[in-house]
């Protein structure tokens, strides 16, 4: 082998690679596509092919990267075949890219998720588009090879090749001299064929390490499965040249100039049959448009909006988008004919169009958000239309999707799931035999919300020594080049791609984790960056309440209502928000929401729409909150750095709260282009993953300087970027927030007792458990009774009482009851109900059932109090002899059992059920005396602020918001409401004990009155759980550290 | 009359392992956690943990944030158990009838010990006694069956009384959490409103029947003594071969001078609950990778006491070289003999080996140390100095052969133990190169490009090329 590869070596030999396995194959290949196509390019070669196994799903990343660069991008993908050994598929034209999408969605429904199966046969198919390069296995013999090769050729024809790699193995000159023989025998070409797993040599730690991954062992465990050197990167011409003969080397050139495929060239078709014959799309468009807008401007539009809903359609027509709105208009079509509430949002949603064809219940004449900034005819990005529907019905849209357009044409977005620090740290350090117990106690040394101090620094600091030792400093460095990397494909929350043929010619399709659903290999930024259009179906459970509130009161109240119909701008309905009554309200009822709105006090749609945009990360690290509660209040005067910037300002008394306004402001103030902004909103959307934040600092911060704005606006402006990288909040989104934030607070304040039963029956949802919501009903005014068996159905009910409906609760609150049972029961209930325990057995009830009923005391009626109605039901006969049906012989009487304390019942009512209608665990300690000098929340109100006070009360919730750094949000409950105090990490750290477990948490500290918002700061806890666990109430309901 | 007492040692594997550490190593907060429910869970703590906040149950991660010096270790139920045989075999020693209930308690029966040591209490007070030698944390708790003594241990409110009305009185207080029955059945108890052992007890059992089920009825009798579960009573094991897992890696004999210490006083209470002394021990220091430095300690007479077996150990200890770290140490008996029996023989026994092989080796090893004796043996690295490596005999035994999985590698079979700089010149490559980059994780990256080449003597040789020049690393003729 020595001296046979020197080639006469012409300088411009520009080399190809035709196999890079990218970090999209997952646990196998070590670098980014973008890696990859970086180091091509600095290498001068003339193509680079990705070549995923079994998958493209990382072909489109490096497409971005080598879009408009000298460099031809080669798709393929690289199989592992039984007998066959590896082959590299590359495609040559549109048609040879959809054979392999074919392929691969073939190969991995074969297999489990994550997995592929193939044989030979596959790949003497028609795969007449692709090339074909092939390794054989070791193991073949000529006279195998020779068939093999045959059968390929008659498939492949001229377009086969075998692929010789050389890394400098020991059997390098072997298998030289093995290819050059096939050569001769089969009549083949051989190919200089590289196996590149990296982009760079330093990344073979990182590799071996994944395939320690891969095989969950450490790597000095698996040695024989690590290759022998580091070269397995991507090599310069020179060393290519070194290493192949210089035609096996331009046979490689020949294939690669045989490509020519561009991803660029997938042009997406969108399903045609929404059109009727002998329409266009736009014609079809514009009647389905007017024909909504009689329906929702009865008294005719107004000028304004019909310039508007014209121009809109024109932009439509111009940038080919109906059949995106024809396809969504179809799916709200079927859910209005069920029945089935939903929303529209995003970008495009609250257009006029969109108002007209029933996709969002957003009232244009309400708001004005210009269409234009979100489809604009520069800006060459699909329109972004999210729709959610009930929680408890999004699958039978779903259903009517893959019913509609068929499993062929519609599938799932992926997601892409990656390495962040916790499961990169795990997962590395198990590779480098570390403990998981000691992996965990790494892991709690970091605080991830330190942002002075990198994650390493940290770790080195905490434990001393780490840095010394070898396998200490390989865990810090490749945890961090892992970090970002691609794990696995996991599915998008609802994005579907429906095509107008078959979807696997467009991109292949693979299992997913769930049963029946599909998903493809690309996720949104890929559909992005490919102009492929997504629909959102996603879930929201508030429309399920709401749909149920519309229900209610059309029954009980003979009112009729759609969303569209609640009547807007209802003053009562915004004075009680604006009290923080807020509890089960849409958005508005978290606690820092409730805690913002007695200072915000919205009065208008549009308040509430800055209402529910202002409390998120966003404007919070902007610091933009204060500057706007200032100016609303009038204690700060109003101005704008110059006419452009109040014109995106305005809206928001010249404070930047929406993600839209920072995108548009980085225009105006800083002279981003439009492109530039686009990309600043592709970054904001990826941040977490790749931090491309940082390279727009500069650029924002120096535009907005030479524009005369002040250094420090330029730097909230970039922290509120940063922010909105954290948690993007565009001013469309919370435009159909509010509507539904409205629509549940009218309801609230006008039908309370409807309100509070439609929340109660679509859990679980939202912020509040069953007990919170009920708490706050009673203290509405809501009458509650509590379940019977003679009464109570599944679902809780509103039955008229003397003060109004009240609500009757259902048996769905009781825990482990199942549904299907007990509407068998209950079908065979008469109207004077049960006769006995007995005859509850008889119709079907099962004995655990029977014992749960008994245990929340739903047996009342029938067999006394809970400790009797327990015991005799322990006693009821499992079978009875046919003889004896129907003769309700009482089981022998024994002695009575004990009546249940009113502590036990309590208990026992959370027990069963979680809530209790009984009075409160912490009125029942102040009956006896065990909270002498605590005060009631309620009367924190009429405390001086400043004023030092105990207070007690069951943890429903401890919260460390990432925006507030070093505070935790404690509230407590008692029998009056709920209390939020505020701990600072320094008082946290003296009372640990009570902070993190105390379940009846009792705190001496100061009353701060703001805004009519009361916060106690705490100055000392202590843990009051024993005198809980007295009463025998154990009360773990707290949701901690959200 | 109080027939059964029972002892409970709530954080046994623990206690055991802090008591094998030196007295200061206890105020470091330190916790075992064991996995139920899906969940890491403290099980057992030491004083200074708890005293920090820690409790039995907890999370494992919200232990390490209440209490960030906590260490963490996990619970080896198997481990656990050993020891609690070791504190059987010392206990027997006084008491007859011994029970193990693993995880972590032993049931004493009474009355037949009464006699022996003057009474009950004399009973009582002999066990203290004998604890003392242990710093382990227990509860003692008489009853007048043995599940009664066990639940007022378990429930933390032992009573010691012979007494039965005492034991009665503080069983029937007992809330039904603390009856010892499965989860589910405390559930349904408590739903009828019967929140109390007592409360229990007095309900008619036929009622409890019917609802309860005949487990529940069981339960009754054997908590009352109308009915004793069968039991397995302890039997002392007729030879003595105990292991100490070390909680640190021990560097020096010293290091190990506390885990000997109570090796031995097991090895004493062993020779005492047979009546028999001891000619020899054979104490066994295990290292990392699997081999172990032997002492044998030789007793010029038979003895059975601790004080005397420690003393000659560290004599013995002190001879010899610790050349490697110690994980666990463990002690033999070699020829325990009935006390005042006198030697029969003074020639040894022949040997009855089968292995003769193994014997030879043995006696080799014993010899020279165990690290003479050695084994050629084929690791899997692709660095050729790890490749082949000469391991202590023992060493060898049940690693996995794993040449084949390895590509036909041409390596020459003489590796120089050096390798030797050369001259380029003098050498004419035939093959190559083979590239081994390699070793990344252990600090020992290896860079180097092989050739096979011959010498002006025609000589093949295997000789690289690395940064610091060429080399030859071995001879293929």
């Amino acid at each position: 082998m020595v001296g046979s590869a020197k080639l006469t070596s012409p300088a411009d030999y520009a080399p190809v690679a035709l196999h890079c396995v990218t970090n999209y194959s997952f646990l196998r290949g070590a670098s980014h596509p973008h890696e990859f196509v970086e180091q091509a390019l600095a290498y001068g070669y003339q193509a680079l092919a990705i070549t995923d196994e079994c998958s493209v799903a990382g072909v489109v990343r490096a497409y971005v990267a080598a879009r408009e660069r000298p460099l031809q991008l080669i798709v393929g993908s690289k199989f592992r075949v039984p007998k066959l050994g590896t082959v590299i598929v590359l495609v040559r034209n549109r048609q040879g890219y959809a054979q392999l999408c074919q392929l691969i969605t073939q190969a991995r429904q074969r297999a489990h998720k994550g997995n592929y199966a193939v044989t030979e046969e596959d790949f003497l198919q028609p795969l007449s588009h692709c090339s074909l390069l092939w390794r054989p296995a070791p193991e073949l013999s000529l006279e195998q090879c020779q068939q093999y090769a045959k059968q390929l050729k008659g498939s492949f024809g001229d377009y086969l090749w075998l692929a010789y790699s050389r890394h400098f193995h020991a059997d390098d000159a072997e298998r030289y001299q093995r290819y050059r023989h096939l050569s001769d025998s089969c009549q083949l070409p051989v190919a200089a064929v590289c196996e590149v797993y990296y982009h760079h040599p330093q990344r073979q730690a990182l590799h071996d390490v994944l395939t320690g991954i891969r095989l969950r062992q450490p790597v000095s465990q698996v040695v024989t499965e690590l290759p022998q050197n580091q070269e397995h990167y991507l090599r310069s011409a020179e060393q290519l040249q070194q290493c192949y003969p210089a035609d096996w080397l331009s046979q490689s050139c020949v294939i690669a100039q045989q490509c020519h495929f561009c991803l660029g060239e997938l042009k997406y078709e969108y399903p045609t049959e929404l059109v009727p014959a002998g329409m266009t799309a736009t014609e079809h468009l514009r009647n389905l448009t007017y024909a909504g807008a009689r329906q929702r401007f009865p008294q005719g539009m107004q000028t304004q909006v019909k310039e508007k809903l014209e121009k809109e359609l024109q932009l439509i027509a111009q940038l080919k988008y109906e059949y995106f709105f024809l396809t969504i208009h179809d799916l709200v079509q079927f859910a209005r004919q069920r029945g089935i509430l939903y929303q529209g949002r995003g970008s495009a949603a609250n257009s006029v169009v969109c108002y007209c064809l029933h996709i969002t219940a957003v009232n244009p004449e309400q708001i004005d958000v210009l269409f234009e900034r979100f489809i604009s005819a520069e800006r060459d990005e699909p329109p972004d239309i999210d729709v959610d529907f009930e929680h408890e019905r999004r699958e039978e849209v779903i259903q009517y999707i893959y019913q509609k357009y068929g499993r062929q044409r519609a599938a799932l977005a992926a997601t892409v799931i990656r390495y962040r620090l916790r499961s990169a740290l795990r997962d590395v350090g198990k590779a480098l035999g570390y403990h998981e117990h000691e992996l965990q106690h790494y892991l709690q040394q970091v605080d991830r919300r330190d942002q002075h101090r990198s994650w390493q620094q940290q770790l080195i600091e905490q434990v001393p020594g780490l840095d010394l030792t070898q396998r200490g400093r390989c865990l810090l460095q490749l945890t961090q080049e892992i970090l970002g990397f691609p794990r696995h494909l996991s599915q998008h929350v609802g994005g579907f791609v429906i095509a107008a043929t078959k979807l696997t010619e467009l991109v292949p399709i693979e299992q997913a984790n769930m049963p029946e659903r599909t998903v493809i290999q690309w996720d949104k930024d890929d559909l992005e960056t490919l102009h492929l259009i997504k629909v959102d179906v996603l879930a929201l459970g508030m429309l399920t309440a709401l749909r149920k509130m519309l229900q209610l009161i059309a029954i009980h109240y003979q009112r009729c209502l759609t969303l569209a119909d609640i009547p807007q701008e209802d003053a009562n309905v915004y004075r009680m928000l604006q009290q923080a009554d807020a509890v089960g309200v849409f958005q508005v009822e978290s606690r820092a929401q409730m805690s913002m709105l007695p200072r915000l006090r919205p009065q208008t749609f549009y308040d509430l729409v800055v209402q529910i945009a202002i409390v998120r990360p966003g404007p919070i690290q902007g610091d933009m909150v204060h500057p706007y509660l200032r100016r609303r209040a009038g204690l700060e005067a109003i101005t704008y750095p110059s006419d452009e910037v109040r014109q995106v300002l305005e809206r928001t008394l010249g404070v930047p709260i929406f993600q839209e306004q920072v995108i548009k402001l980085a225009m105006v103030a800083a002279g981003f282009s439009g492109g530039e902004a686009d990309q600043l909103r592709r970054a904001m959307a990826t941040w977490k993953s790749t931090g491309q934040l940082q390279q727009f600092e500069q650029k924002l911060i120096q535009g907005m300087l030479q524009r005369g704005y002040q250094l420090e606006f330029a730097q909230q402006i970039y922290a509120q970027i940063c922010g909105f990288g954290e948690y993007g909040f565009p001013e469309s989104h919370s435009a159909s927030f509010a509507n539904l934030a409205y629509a549940s607070a009218w309801v609230k304040y006008y039908y309370p007792a409807v309100f509070y039963c439609a929340l109660l029956n679509s859990l679980p949802m939202g912020f509040y458990s069953a007990n919170q919501l009920l708490q706050d009903a009673r203290r509405h005014h809501v009458p509650v009774l509590p379940i019977d068996i003679q009464v109570s159905q599944w679902d809780h009910f509103l039955e008229p009482g003397e003060r109004g409906l009240q609500i009757r609760l259902g048996l769905r609150l009781i825990k482990g009851l199942s549904q299907g049972s007990m509407a068998q029961v209950l079908a065979q209930r008469s109207a004077i109900g049960f006769a006995s325990l007995q005859q509850l057995r008889e119709v079907g009830l099962s004995a655990a059932d029977l014992r749960r009923l008994a245990a929340a005391d739903a047996l009342h009626a029938l067999a006394g109090n809970r400790h009797q109605s327990q015991w005799d039901s322990l006693a009821v006969q499992t079978e009875q002899l046919p003889l004896f049906q129907g003769i309700h012989e009482q089981p022998v009487p024994s002695q009575p059992v004990p009546l249940p304390t009113e502590a036990q019942d309590i208990a026992g009512d959370y027990r069963a059920m979680a809530v209790s209608l009984r009075r409160h665990p912490l009125a029942l300690l102040r009956e006896r005396h065990g909270l002498r000098g605590y005060k009631l929340a309620s009367e924190l109100a009429y405390c001086r602020p400043g004023q030092w006070v105990q207070v007690a009360g069951l943890v429903t919730g401890r919260q460390r918001p990432s925006t507030a750094s070093g505070v935790t949000f404690i509230t407590l409950e008692d029998e009056s409401g709920f209390m939020n105090v505020v701990v600072w990490a320094s008082t946290a750290a003296v009372h640990r004990s009570a902070y993190l477990t105390a379940q009846l948490l009792k705190v001496k500290g100061k009353v701060e009155i703001e805004a009519g918002v009361i916060h106690v700061v705490a100055g000392i806890l202590i843990d009051g759980t024993a005198q809980l666990a007295e009463l025998g109430v154990s009360a773990n309901r707290s949701r901690d550290f959200h | 009359m109080n027939a059964w007492l029972y002892l409970h040692f709530p954080h046994l594997l623990l206690d055991y392992q802090q008591a094998l550490q030196p007295p200061e190593a206890a105020v470091v907060p330190t916790a075992l956690i064991q996995t139920r429910a899906r969940q890491q869970q403290v099980v057992q703590a030491n004083l200074a943990a708890l005293q920090q906040g820690i409790r039995l149950g907890m999370a494992d991660v919200l232990a390490s944030t209440m209490c960030p010096q906590l260490q963490l270790r996990p619970y080896q139920e198997a481990q656990e158990h050993r020891v609690l045989t070791q504190l059987a075999q010392v206990l027997y020693q006084d008491i007859g009838h011994l029970v193990l209930t693993p995880p972590h308690g032993l049931i004493c029966e009474v009355r037949s010990m009464v006699q022996l040591h003057r009474g009950f209490h004399g009973v009582v007070q002999r066990l203290h006694q004998r604890l003392q030698q242990w710093p382990l944390r227990y509860l003692l708790s008489s009853g007048y069956s043995p599940l009664a003594a066990q639940l007022l241990g378990w429930a933390g409110c032992p009573v010691v009384s012979e007494h039965a009305t005492e034991v009665k009185q503080a069983l029937w207080r007992l809330p039904i959490e603390c009856s010892g029955l499965p989860a589910e059945q405390i559930a349904k108890l408590r739903d009828v409103g019967l929140v109390t052992v007592g409360a229990l007890l007095q309900r008619p059992r036929a009622e409890l029947g019917e609802r309860f089920g005949g487990a529940l009825l069981h339960y009754l009798a054997a908590l009352t003594g109308e009915l004793i579960p069968p039991q397995s009573p302890y039997h002392p094991p007729d030879r003595f071969d105990e292991k100490i897992e070390l909680v640190a890696e021990a560097q020096s004999w010293p290091q190990v001078m506390f885990p000997l210490k109570r090796l031995l006083q097991q090895v004493e209470g062993f020779l005492e609950s047979h009546q028999w002394s001891t000619r020899g021990l054979l104490i066994r220091a295990h290292h990392r990778d699997g081999s172990t430095t032997q002492i044998k300690v030789r007793l010029a007479r038979p003895t059975w006491q601790q004080g005397e077996l420690l003393q000659l150990s560290q004599l013995h200890l002190a001879r010899q070289q610790l050349a490697q770290p110690v994980l666990a140490l463990s002690v033999r008996v070699l020829q325990p003999e009935p006390r005042q029996a006198v030697a029969t023989s003074l020639i040894a026994q022949p040997a009855t080996k089968t292995d003769e092989l193994t014997g030879l080796i043995g006696r080799l090893q014993a010899r020279l140390g165990e690290h003479k004796v050695q084994q050629l043996h084929t690791a899997m690295d692709w660095r050729p100095e790890y490749q082949g490596q000469l391991q202590p005999w023992q060493a060898t035994a049940g690693q996995p052969q794993v040449t084949q999985r390895m590509p036909r590698l041409r390596r020459p079979y003489w590796l120089l133990a050096q390798a030797q700089p050369i001259l380029r010149q003098q050498w004419q490559l035939q093959w190559g190169p083979e590239r081994i980059v390699s070793g990344w994780w252990q600090a020992d990256t290896i860079q180097r490009d092989y050739y096979i080449a011959v010498d002006r003597q025609y000589r093949q040789g295997w000789i690289y090329h690395c940064s610091d020049g060429w080399f030859l690393h071995g001879w293929f003729s």
